[in-house]
């Protein structure tokens, strides 16, 4: 056991506990807004230009906690805006620009620092770069006690102006939000949150406590409210463990601190639900699965089509090594899709149901590629053995509607149907019968076209003629005549009517 | 009838280069502009002359009679989607209540009533189902839908489109060119960057023809005609077919 509780016993321990929870939560909270912004560096830039105003604080009111404070956060937000204004009045590139400022006055910074330290002064460059939470000041914890709370409130007031100007600047700008003043408004809370973690983990690993716990949390969420208290959680469990280590390592706060991030950073870049590298790849390797199954599925039908359907033709056709193979066809026989039958392989009703649908999104998918995409028939296939399986039912009603219901692919085979067919088609109907047409249809695409044509559900009418591609029919209301393609007719639904006045 | 923009003798320039020369124009409400013209022409900033993003070198414009900064939240502009960061953290929902900021003091929360407003929108534009997913896994269309319902939940009068119909299907064009539609027919004013000249004669009432400075705004049926494009278009005429273009 290290000096854990000798630590606790005193207030110092207790201090650093406290500073170091609070650093956390603020660098946490703020970090987000740095990082969406793509303002990492100018983070990393402020947390080392604030050494000149350091010591300027230093000299002119010894070591007061304010002096400092003030010296800093000026040094800090000048440099925030001097570069804002090179990048935008001066040809350099934007990193550059931040570049030439941070390091110019860092440098200046450690000049001063050793003049004054010839002098006799006695101000640690040491505890400057990375920290010095064990040596803190009750006058530090309170004043880094205030920042945490100005910093917080500040992005909880200002939220929507925040969202709004990380996301769309133009807009928030037509919105009459001044994006130049949230800008200058961020700079300075994160001076003063560069300055007030200076004590606690040193100016070079600030960033990591501004920038890690936002990408971590961003790993984790969808939604920058959530986004904000998760990073905030994390910069505070973060800090705390990282302080534990310190005192059972012996080590420095600051690196330690960053090294726990980074840790809680790698476990979300693996194992983070849905964004983690180890869901990609479960979620690869099912979609591949899927592939192969449907695959084995689509060769089983063609094969049985064909009236050889066996397991070794099934080898031959899908090109997978055999153990494969026999793993998906067991698959495809626990779902009921597939029957094996003495030794003989056949194709089950269900089977052949569900083979047709990967089929139907081929040949549609084809088609749409011919058709609309103005691609030639020799060119489309391999792209529709992918699309296949991809494609949804939703999204393929909506093709086969706006492709007018084709019969036919490109080659001339068969677009197999949807098999849930209308209870009584229109176009079953003879001329002069009556009918309406149903309230309930296949699909809303379907309803839109009959709309486009003038037709609603319940709208009565009678067949007055019915020619190979065309049906013409009559509204009872105002006698107007309806041209509709048969290809159409074929899938609307309609009620027959028993005409009355005839009797 | 008063118009909705009135731009009086407007001129921009950057670094010293003429963007748009001494423009007059009137936009009136109930009608669909489309704005056309070569890269350069100034298109983009006549909308942020418009918008009031930019220092105007001289001129005038007036939204409804009055300045720009009185008159912001009448005004939204939907950009192009390829300046959007597609991976930001927000959801459909968080982005269509955006149009409610506006409406909002520093001191104000966002409450039930701008829910309800921004659920209506969503419903306008059949996409209610999507408020819950974030807007990277959205396609083109809906994407370009989710900032329509935004501009509908601020309740705005006047839309300033840039080239809404980039990275969409057909499909989706013929939906939104409907939105469109519909909007002006309820008396709100619309224009439109475009960049493909063949679908000008079938979706715009009006077109503006830009090249630094105006060279023809009017009925399209009446000016879109092969002379007037090769005047925008001057030493970059884009090749077209004769049947898209109106008679001389």
């Amino acid at each position: 056991m290290g000096e854990l509780f000798d630590i606790f016993n005193y207030a110092l321990g207790i201090r650093a506990l406290i500073a170091s929870i609070m650093v956390g939560a603020m660098c946490g909270v703020l970090g987000c807004f740095i990082v969406l912004r793509n303002m990492s560096m100018i983070g990393d830039a402020l947390s080392h230009a604030v050494l000149p105003g350091v010591v300027v604080g230093y000299v002119v009111a010894g070591s007061g906690v304010l002096a400092i404070f003030t010296g800093a956060v000026t040094a800090g937000f000048i440099t925030a805006v001097l570069i804002t204004w090179i990048q935008h009045n001066v040809k350099t590139k934007n990193d550059a620009a931040i570049g030439i400022v941070f390091t110019a006055m860092f440098s200046i910074g450690v000049m001063a620092i050793s003049k004054i330290s010839r002098e006799g002064a006695h101000l640690d460059l040491d505890h400057f770069l990375f920290g010095n939470v064990l040596g803190l000041s009750n006058a530090d914890l309170y004043l880094t006690g205030f920042i945490t709370l100005y910093v917080i409130f500040s992005v909880f007031l200002f939220y929507r102006y925040l969202f709004a100007t990380t996301f769309q600047p133009v807009i928030a700008e037509t919105m009459g939000i001044s994006v130049k003043t949230v800008h200058y408004f961020l700079m300075l809370l994160l001076s003063f949150a560069v300055v007030a973690s200076m004590q606690a983990v040193g100016v070079i690993l600030v960033v990591a406590m501004l920038i890690t716990p936002a990408s971590t949390a961003m790993l984790l969420t969808n939604r920058l409210k959530w986004m904000v208290v998760l990073s905030g959680i994390i910069g505070v469990i973060s800090a705390v463990i990282g302080l534990i280590v310190t005192d059972f390592y012996n080590t420095t706060p600051g690196p330690a601190m960053a090294v726990v991030v980074t840790l809680f950073y790698l476990l979300a870049v693996f194992f983070a639900p849905q964004k983690g590298l180890l869901f990609k790849y479960f979620h690869r390797r099912k979609v591949k699965h899927k592939i192969q199954l449907e695959d084995t599925l689509k060769q089983s039908l063609k094969l049985h089509e064909r009236g050889n359907l066996s397991l070794t033709n099934l080898y031959q056709r899908l090109g997978f090594s055999e153990p494969l193979v026999r793993k998906n066809v067991s698959i495809l026989e626990r779902k009921g899709l597939l029957k094996r039958k003495n030794k003989e392989l056949l194709l089950t009703e269900q089977g052949e149901k569900e083979a047709n649908k990967l089929v139907r999104a081929h040949r549609l998918w084809e088609t749409y590629l011919v058709r609309q995409v103005g691609l030639n028939a020799g060119q489309i296939h391999e792209d529709a053995e992918k699309y296949e399986h991809i494609l949804t039912d939703e999204l393929l009603d909506e093709l086969e509607a706006s492709l007018d219901y084709p019969k036919q692919d490109p080659h001339g085979s068969p677009i197999p149907q949807k098999d849930n067919r209308p209870s009584f088609p229109l176009s079953n109907l003879s001329p002069e019968d009556r009918a309406r047409i149903a309230n309930h249809q296949l699909n809303e695409h379907l309803v839109y076209r009959l709309w486009k044509l003038g037709l609603l559900p319940k709208s009565e009418f009678y067949l007055l003629k019915k020619e190979e591609k065309n049906l013409q029919i009559v509204l009872d209301d105002e006698g107007q005549v309806i041209t509709i393609p048969t290809s159409l007719a074929e899938r609307v639904n309609v009620e027959k009517l028993v005409d009355t006045y005839d009797e | 009838m008063s118009p909705s923009i009135s731009i009086k003798g407007l001129s921009v320039s950057y670094d010293r280069k003429t963007v748009l020369s001494n423009i007059y124009l009137d936009i009136f409400a109930g009608q669909l502009y489309g704005v056309i013209g070569p890269n350069g022409a100034g298109k983009s900033t006549l909308f942020k002359s418009i918008l009031g993003l930019i220092d105007i070198n001289s001129g005038k414009v007036q939204i409804q009679g009055l300045p720009i900064k009185e008159q912001r939240k009448k005004v939204v502009y939907i950009p192009q989607r390829s300046e959007v960061d597609w991976q930001f953290p927000a959801t459909v929902m968080d982005i269509v209540l955006m149009g409610r900021y506006p409406y909002k003091s520093i001191l104000q929360r966002l409450n039930k009533e701008d829910k309800r407003i921004a659920t209506e929108a969503l419903e306008a534009m059949g996409i209610p189902h999507l408020k819950k997913r974030q807007i990277g896994e959205l396609s083109g269309g809906q994407q370009q839908r989710v900032f329509l319902a935004r501009a509908m939940c601020q309740q705005a009068d006047i839309f300033l489109f840039d080239e809404p119909f980039v990275g969409v299907d057909i499909t989706t064009e013929d939906k939104i060119i409907q939105i469109l539609k519909d909007l002006a027919d309820d008396g709100k004013t619309l224009m439109v960057i475009h960049h493909d000249l063949s679908k000008v004669q079938e979706y715009f009432d009006q077109v503006i023809m830009l090249n630094q400075r105006l060279v023809v705004a009017g009925d399209t049926t009446a000016i879109f005609t092969q002379e007037n494009i090769a005047k925008t278009y001057s030493g970059q005429l884009p090749i077209l077919h004769k049947t898209h273009i109106g008679k001389h």
